[in-house]
């Protein structure tokens, strides 16, 4: 037990995840940034001799933007929400207390080593899966640490029923761990041949078997990466931030079960007019517009939950951080299944139109939706009053921008690039050299990057407020029980 | 086995899960709403647990396995 | 059942599992069966060619390219024939890309050659001229890794019965016969080239990753 008699839920792992939440997210976010200059301006990829070229910059970003920034604010928000919605501290059990400590450590050397390797290009070339052998094992070690820490807390819990958060928390655990660990079999070769290099390996799965597990992975991983866990989240902070109850507690378990029935069906759809099988294209597609309803139906109960209650919009940053968010993943969710209808998939597959979905959904979602978290969490954590609420306002403003500059042009980009590689001219020859394909796209590259800048500077007028907060914010008495506390 | 007879057990797997899954939803929305209408349990009373999140808050539903810690005070 | 699901974590999770498992089961594992086999007169890499190959995806070329050409005329007319799955049967991993920021390589050795990719790499922008690709100078100065390719090799003939050594297949053998090969392919690579500094290297027996890599894009048809 705790040194103090008055028992306490105990915020110490999630502060540490809190930081390395914001230390890489600006990692990330300023490698996605340069990349996406590099783009428009090629001479930007000599700074750093082989190690800053965009290729290998590229898995960096993404590794970080997913592995860095969102996967540390899932667990700072886990050992956060964990706590509080099951009415028990982690610190009334000891053993528990240190596997949150040892899931941290492990955590950051991992991301650390991974950022080391993939500089190095040390890759297997699979995305969202870069990582070598080694790096998975300690992948697979933390994870199984998150989840003793996951059961461990619901076998010690008072609440018995379990919060529909929580059940969105076990489903990202259990799939990603699936996922991972299939994606990931590989065979090191050193230990079969006995040369080379000790920490290289080669795929189990060749070839269209392998995109397929590949694209399964992918697909789901934004399932139970971008999208599980980030409805974990605004299942507990929009309620809690603007006390009103869940507009529907029923359609959000119904949800639940419909995302969980549907999402793994649809990871075809990457592999459209590819040599995987009809079948299982069509069906890809077709479960890919299933999809919205569940997701939609998480969506729009967030924004039913705010009915009558929009004036807090005005008031309150955070629940407009948290109503775009849910917003923009209506968005995203529809987007996404539009462009897995074969016909459009054919114009939009392999263009940029498809990291302007993707970040319309990691940007205005998975982004907004995790610093508002940690804006509420903070407060809380800490004692103190939030910083500046016009520090938040600008940032809000700033970073939507931003989002819009980035999906708008990309958008543009995409369909532009799609119809001239498939023009033809009156004799059906090609109507355009892919050099006219590309050159036409700078100034929208440009554009992108510009918006990418915003939301990088918002992310960090974010950190130096929650900075300004965490050392000299306005002390605070009690815990405030919904709106978050701020200074003007 | 050859390739036929493996998508037969394919195409044979899909539907009745999806059935399956169909049918389960189904009863599931049933279940949701049926129980509500005789009072046997109230899913609505779930929606403000967030709110009531101070440990000192009063469980919806308190877990009757005591715990160590509680044994304690 | 379903509220005594709802409070029991373990069967709950169970139910989760099965349900995001099922689909992985009835989607993905029939086609291992069948999507495996190679087409008549596709060949594993010889052992420059994976060294190469490890080059590609050591700088992630496949960000910006793809390897996989759709059946639709605007794709044939450009790249060529489109793909078949039985090509790809000894391409461990898969390097479709998802992104097409330059252009299709699926078939790049027909219409490409050693001397062009020598001036393409080491400054694209001199030869295509307004492309954004990166230079990769640091690929005329590092040497390939040799060594892993052939454990590479090693390794998928045995653990997964590449048919390498077979009638009308490369030869892989010890590792000293595989290197007399390496250097053989490496030389006439070479001889193609105009960059100095290269061919000095290749006098003191060292071959640059940039061979290696043009190896594996001539392999590519
Ligand atoms: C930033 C994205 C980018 C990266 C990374 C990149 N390329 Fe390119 N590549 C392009 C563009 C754009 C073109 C078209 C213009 C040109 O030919 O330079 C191109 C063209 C090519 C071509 C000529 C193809 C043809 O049909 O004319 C080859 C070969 C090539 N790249 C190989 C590579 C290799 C090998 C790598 C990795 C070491 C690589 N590229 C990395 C963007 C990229």
């Amino acid at each position: 037990m705790q040194a103090s008699n008055v028992l306490n839920y105990d915020y110490s792992v999630a502060k540490c995840f809190t930081y390395a939440t914001i230390l890489f997210g600006i990692v990330g976010m300023l490698i996605g940034v340069i990349i996406a200059y590099q783009m428009a301006y090629p001479e930007l990829n000599y700074f750093a001799g082989e190690y800053g070229t965009y290729s290998r910059l590229r898995p960096l970003h993404t590794s970080g933007v997913i592995f860095g920034f969102l996967l540390s604010g899932i667990f700072a928000t886990w050992y956060y929400v964990g706590q509080r919605v099951l009415k028990v501290s982690i610190a009334e059990s000891k053993f528990l207390m240190s596997v949150g400590r040892v899931h941290f450590w492990l955590y950051l050397v991992v991301i650390l080593m991974a950022v080391v390797s993939l500089f190095m290009g040390i890759s297997t070339s699979k995305e969202y899966a870069e990582l070598e052998w080694p790096l998975d094992i300690g992948v697979v070690l933390l994870w199984v640490l998150w989840g003793i820490s996951i059961f461990g807390l619901i076998g010690i819990r008072r609440e018995k029923t379990l919060y529909v958060s929580i059940w969105y928390y076990i489903a990202t655990f259990l799939g990603v761990a699936m996922l991972y660990l299939f994606n990931n079999m590989e065979v090191p070769t050193y230990f079969v041949s006995g040369m080379g290099k000790w920490y290289h390996s080669v795929s189990m799965y060749a070839g269209t078997n392998d995109a397929m597990v590949q694209w399964w992975y992918g697909h789901n991983a934004v399932a139970f990466v971008f999208t599980v866990p980030i409805v974990a989240m605004i299942y507990y902070f929009l309620p809690k931030e603007s006390a009103q109850p869940i507009f529907s507690y029923k359609l959000s378990i119904l949800s639940f079960w419909g995302l969980m029935f549907v999402y793994l069906w649809a990871g075809g759809h990457h592999l459209l007019y590819s040599t995987v099988p009809d079948w299982v294209q069509t069906m890809g597609s077709i479960f890919s517009i299933i999809l919205i309803l569940p997701s939609w139906g998480s969506a729009i109960n967030m924004l039913l939950t705010m009915k009558g209650e929009w004036g807090q919009l005005k008031e309150n940053p955070l629940i407009k951080f948290m109503v775009l968010a849910s917003t923009f993943y209506m968005l995203s969710t529809l987007e996404g299944p539009i462009q897995a209808i074969k016909s459009v998939n054919a114009l939009a597959h392999f263009t940029d139109w498809i990291p302007g979905h993707v970040h319309d959904g990691t940007l205005g979602w998975v982004g907004f939706m995790t610093m508002a978290a940690l804006y509420h969490m903070t407060p809380r954590m800490f004692k103190k009053e939030l910083f500046s609420k016009k520090l938040m306002e600008s940032q809000f403003w700033l970073q939507t921008t931003g989002i819009v500059m980035y999906f708008s042009s990309m958008w543009i980009a995409g369909i532009t690039q799609g119809m001239m590689w498939r023009a033809s001219d009156q004799y059906g020859n090609l109507e355009y050299s892919f050099m006219d394909t590309v050159s036409v796209l700078i100034p929208y590259y440009t554009l992108r990057a510009t918006g990418g800048l915003f939301y990088l500077i918002g992310f960090l007028l974010f950190a130096y407020n929650m900075y300004k907060t965490i050392t000299s914010g306005k002390a605070i008495l009690s815990e405030p029980q919904n709106s978050s506390p701020m200074q003007a | 086995m050859n390739m036929e007879s493996i998508r037969e057990l394919q195409a044979y797997g899909y539907i009745f899960f999806t059935i399956f899954l169909v049918i389960i939803l189904y009863s599931y929305i049933y279940h949701l709403y049926k129980s509500e209408k005789d009072g046997k349990r109230n899913y609505e009373k779930y929606s403000d647990m967030a709110l009531h999140d101070n440990i000192d808050d009063v469980p919806v539903e308190k877990r009757e396995i005591p715990l160590s810690a509680e044994k304690e005070k | 059942m379903f509220h005594w699901l709802e409070r029991n974590p373990f069967f709950f999770a169970v139910g989760v599992f099965l349900v995001i498992a099922y689909a992985g089961v009835v989607t993905i594992l029939p086609d291992f069966m069948e999507s495996a086999r190679p087409v008549i007169g596709t060949k594993p890499y010889t052992v420059l060619e994976l060294a190469g190959r490890q080059i590609y995806i050591k700088d992630s070329c496949n960000a910006c390219h793809s390897q996989l050409i759709r059946p639709f005329k605007s794709e044939t007319d450009r790249y060529g024939m489109y793909s078949l799955s039985g090509e790809y049967a000894y391409d461990r991993p898969f390097l479709w890309g998802s992104k097409r920021t330059g252009p299709d390589l699926m078939r790049v050795g027909n219409y490409r050659t050693t001397d062009w990719h020598d001036h393409h790499m080491r400054n694209p922008q001199s030869v295509v001229s307004g492309s954004i690709m990166p230079a990769y100078k640091h690929m005329y100065t590092n040497n390939a890794d040799i060594q892993t390719a052939y454990a590479e090799a090693y390794t998928v003939k045995k653990v997964f019965n590449v048919p390498y050594d077979k009638p009308n297949m490369p030869r892989l053998g010890t590792f000293e016969e595989a290197n007399k090969e390496v250097m053989k392919e490496a030389s006439a690579i070479i001889a193609d080239m105009k960059s100095d500094d290269v061919k000095e290297a290749f006098k003191k027996g060292e071959i640059k990753e940039i061979v290696a890599l043009i190896a594996y894009l001539n392999s590519l048809k």
